[in-house]
């Protein structure tokens, strides 16, 4: 018999295999699969952002090489590359896209494309070159994130439930196909999602950890530099907080404000003003604008269940109808297996056994026991997190420093706070709902976690049984059942690339069930990717081409990427452009039905020459000015 | 479940944990507890359910993409389409939203008017290509054939139409507009002006493709004209003096213009007269979509008599009102 140290060490040797195995595949999946998923509107002003701020990186060698340093802080120079996509969003993730590309394109800079940058390209770049295409080479920080992000989702759920149920969250956390679509796109909002998690587990450890107290302020404020969903985050942690100290209540004792909290106020807004060079000459003006930029954000459009939104609703009953939005959603774009893991999972944890101590009993505990690490934590750890009130020390006291010593961590609220308050900060009738699950995202990654504790009370009581029956398959039941709950969402994910913006799961009838309830299709034009061939055949009528809600950005990317023609032409937006042009597209959202009657009116006829189409479900129209045969 | 997150290690479990009954307290040992048949029955069915929702779900990712209509359904389809196609018949898709599908297939009969309609009542036959089992609103009636190829279904349904005696947008030009003043009390006439009639002080009425509720119409778009001050609104007054009457006038508005739906609050009255009278009248608002105002004029059918429509609003701007109208038999 293995002694219990070999056999914890062993155990957390298989789980950092585990934990890299998910980040390998995370990273793998999404790399083999990016290049499908045309450019959003979004995406492509991030990567000219993202260059435009490397820019300002050249700018500083060439000043250090002059000897004028100081040159390139100047406000001046500063505004020329940091103003771009400003206030509109921090720079954390587009500064990376830049250093990213910078570092690992495979420079073709001086073709024909080379006045498509949006800096001077002084001559051809030295690069690690790792990617083909320039736009993977920005995409790859954002994979990158993907990656840690089911990194932290095995670990976290490791802390709560066995091994193979614990790899099945993060696979179910990758595995969404709305998820996916953002994970691997030079955008924020799979990112944040990241960070929002990242955030979320460095206050967890800090509950019982000074230094993942300071640590979490830290996190905060790159999460701040990331998107502005981390200006909500506290308050889902002050929720879980205040649940975990409700005994201070019940016994009339002021609950202190923890590390973790004071580190967030003081370390989140230095990072993040240190991390925006943008705001570094004018600190509170800018921020101000940033905050107003979003406070005061347009509705776009967007259609939920046949109505097309684009404004906070008046009336009661679209009130109440707009409220169901984020739960709706969520309902009709997660795989069904793990939704159903989920609502298991969530028994679970509320239905906890509590065998030990109470929470109102632990004020007369001693210090607790020793503080888990970040990653690989022996399986006594685990245990200990596992149980919350297991790790109690008889002698705890509370402690702004270690505020979860004393007391059961009750992981179901923590769970719970994290995955409701995202989606109960959209069912707000008055918060804009045009980016739709994106926006709620972050709630995504503990529903996994939810599926892997629903997964694991499945398998373990399954393996009870079959224990208690002495069946030798009883070993191998959890891990073949955590196959078993991934395999739905892999084959679900993989079947809506590249276009998981237009999915809807089995509940919804997939892609032509979502668009018969009248959810939305998609945004960004993105979709076009897969049109360019068509357009590139149609020389010359492509010259005057009128590309609807496709961004100039875009178009440049694919350009430079020898995806579009270089001749090929934009006549520019709304009906002007399209009187201007031979042909153009319709991307279809329900408000654009506004663009298409200019293309009827223009070119005479209403007779698509191309339709790009997903399961039979129209994506982009193509037409042409001459009626087609 | 075990509260081990190692089933197979031989560690305690923890006091407190997420568990469930019937697990082991030390996984791994020798003496695994016996369960009862009710934790035994509810532990085989969770399992059990997992694995039919996962192959439920599985199975479906795998198979619906094939149930997507191909190509050569939709040219087979408007193949047979095509054959017995007579002018004057309706083509729609069921699911709407395959409505460019059918365009593309068959967008040489699916003319602008056809598609851009004001509604189905004046065609008899309609032919529904259609897929999933979905049906068109517009295809009530009998159904006189109906072929399959491949994922689609072709179906000729037929009723009997209504006979438009008037049609008001073909009448159009004949049309003549006044903007009544109201605090003056005097009606100014909005000559022709080539393309459009135009009213001195403002407003106008010309016909158009309109995007009405997120849908291409064929219009007269008549926006409620704006006062100078506060008090009475003006009126624009669209009279077409000899309408033959049916048994029915129908005139359907909207707002047009997405965006003008969604800086615009206010609403427009459209009010019919019929002769010297006001008949009926509606408010329209953003919310209104494509709104149907039926008036039964079967005591004076085959009559013929002028019909206004007249059109305010106390909050004008961004109102881009637009009406189709069709008296019938």
């Amino acid at each position: 018999m293995r002694s219990p140290s070999l056999s914890s060490l062993r155990s957390g040797l298989l789980d950092r295999l585990v934990a890299v195995a998910l980040v390998v595949g995370t990273i793998a999946w999404l790399l083999g699969t990016e290049g499908r998923e045309g450019f959003g509107r979004d995406e492509a002003q991030y990567m000219r952002a993202g260059e435009r701020y490397w820019g300002w990186f050249e700018e500083i060698g060439r000043d250090l090489s002059a000897g004028h340093l100081s040159e390139a802080f100047t406000a001046a120079t500063i505004d020329r590359y940091w103003s771009d996509n400003a206030p509109d969003h921090p720079v954390v993730m587009k500064t990376l896209y830049g250093l990213s590309w910078r570092a690992f394109h495979r420079c073709t800079c001086l073709g024909p494309a080379r006045g498509l940058h949006p800096i001077p390209v002084r001559g051809r770049h030295v690069t690690i070159p790792l990617f083909a295409r320039d736009s993977t080479a920005f995409r790859f920080p954002a994979i990158l994130m993907a990656g840690l992000l089911a990194w932290l989702v095995f670990w976290f759920s490791r802390q709560l439930v066995p091994r193979a149920a614990a790899a099945a969250a993060a696979v179910m956390t990758i595995a969404q196909p709305h998820y996916f679509f953002h994970a691997p796109i030079a955008c924020f909002d799979a990112p944040i999602t990241t960070m929002a998690f990242a955030v979320g587990y460095a206050y967890w450890k800090s509950l019982r950890s000074a230094r993942w107290g300071l640590a979490c302020g830290v996190v905060f404020g790159l999460a701040l530099g990331v998107k502005h969903n981390a200006w909500l985050m506290p308050f889902f942690l002050a929720v879980h907080y205040l649940w975990m100290r409700r005994g201070d209540l019940r016994r009339r004792v002021v609950t202190r404000v923890p590390l973790a909290f004071v580190s967030m106020a003081v370390m989140g807004p230095i990072v993040f003003f240190l991390h925006w060079p943008w705001l570094w000459h004018h600190p509170i003006d800018r921020t101000r604008s940033y905050l107003r930029r979003h406070l005061e954000h347009e509705h776009y459009n967007f259609e939920y269940l046949g109505r097309n939104w684009n404004l906070p609703p008046t009336d009661f009953d679209l009130k109440v109808l707009r409220t169901t939005f984020p739960f709706v959603s969520t309902a009709l774009t997660v795989p069904v297996t793990t939704l159903g893991l989920a609502v298991v999972g969530a028994f679970a944890l509320a239905s906890r056994k509590r065998r030990a101590a109470r929470p109102e009993q632990t004020d007369r505990l001693a210090p607790s026991g020793p503080e888990p690490r970040l990653s690989g934590e022996s399986d006594r750890d685990a245990n200990v997190l596992i149980g919350g009130a297991a790790a109690l020390d008889p002698g705890a006291r509370p402690s702004w420093l270690r505020p979860g010593a004393d007391v059961d961590r009750a992981p179901g609220a923590f769970v719970a706070a994290q995955t409701f308050g995202p989606l109960a900060v959209l069912a707000i009738p008055s918060t804009p709902i045009f980016g739709g699950v994106k926006h709620f995202m972050p709630a995504m990654p503990y529903l996994a976690v939810a599926a892997g504790v629903g997964l694991a009370a499945v398998a373990g009581r399954l393996t009870a049984v079959l224990r208690a029956r002495r069946v030798s398959a009883a070993a191998p039941a959890g891990a073949l059942l955590a196959i078993v709950a991934c395999v739905p969402a892999v084959v679900e994910t993989r079947r809506s690339h590249p276009d998981g913006l237009s999915h809807y799961n089995m509940l919804a009838g997939g892609f032509a069930g979502g668009a018969t309830l009248g959810m939305n299709r998609q945004f960004w034009a993105y979709c076009v990717l897969p049109m360019l061939d068509w357009v590139n055949g149609h020389a010359p009528q492509n010259r005057r081409m009128y590309w609807h809600d496709v961004l100039g950005d875009a178009l440049s990317m694919y350009k430079r990427e020898g995806r579009l023609d270089m001749s090929v032409g934009d006549t520019g937006f709304g009906e002007p452009g399209v009187e201007r042009s031979e042909m153009g597209l319709i991307v279809h959202e329900k408000h654009w039905a506004l663009y298409e009657k200019f293309i009827w009116d223009h070119y005479g006829h209403a007779r698509p020459s191309l339709v790009r189409t997903r399961e039979g479900v129209p994506l982009v129209v193509g037409y042409e000015r001459t009626v087609p045969r | 479940m075990s509260t081990d997150p190692e089933p197979t290690r031989a560690e305690p479990a923890a006091p407190e944990s997420i568990s469930s009954p019937g697990s082991p307290g030390a996984p791994g040992s020798p003496a695994a507890p016996a369960l009862s048949r009710s934790a035994t029955i509810l532990a085989i069915a969770g399992a059990l359910a997992l694995l039919v929702l996962a192959v439920a779900e599985t199975a479906q990712a795998l198979i619906a993409p094939g149930r997507a209509p191909s190509d050569a359904d939709w040219i087979a389809a408007a193949t047979d389409v095509r054959a017995g196609f007579r002018a004057g018949d309706l083509i729609v898709a069921a699911p709407v939203w395959a409505d460019p599908l059918a365009r593309r297939y068959l967008g040489d009969l699916m003319t602008v008017d056809m598609d851009a309609r004001m509604d189905d009542a004046r065609y008899g036959r309609v032919w529904e290509v259609s897929q999933r089992g979905e049906r068109a609103p517009e295809a009530h009636g009998a159904t006189t054939a109906r072929h399959r190829f491949g994922a689609l279904t072709v179906r000729l349904v037929e009723r009997p139409p209504a006979v438009v005696t008037y049609d008001f947008l073909a009448h159009w030009k004949d049309a003549r507009v006044t903007r009544w003043e109201s605090v003056e009390r005097v009606s100014l006439p909005c000559p022709w002006q080539g393309d459009r009639f135009g009213c001195p002080r403002g407003g106008t009425v010309r016909r158009e493709l309109v995007e009405v509720d997120t849908r291409i119409r064929g219009a007269l778009l008549a926006p409620p004209p704006g006062g100078a001050g506060p008090g009475p609104v003006p009126i624009l007054a669209i009279e077409f003096p000899e309408v033959t009457l049916g048994r029915e006038l129908v005139v359907t508005a909207g707002l047009h213009d997405v965006w003008a739906r969604k800086y615009g609050r206010g609403t427009v009255n459209v009010e019919v007269w019929l002769g010297d009278r006001p008949v009926t009248s509606a408010t329209i608002g953003n919310r209104s979509g494509w709104h149907p105002i039926r008036i039964d004029t079967s005591a004076r059918d085959g009559q013929t008599a002028p019909v206004r429509v007249q059109i305010s609003s106390p909050e004008p701007a961004l109102r881009n009102l637009a009406f189709a109208a069709e008296a019938r038999r």
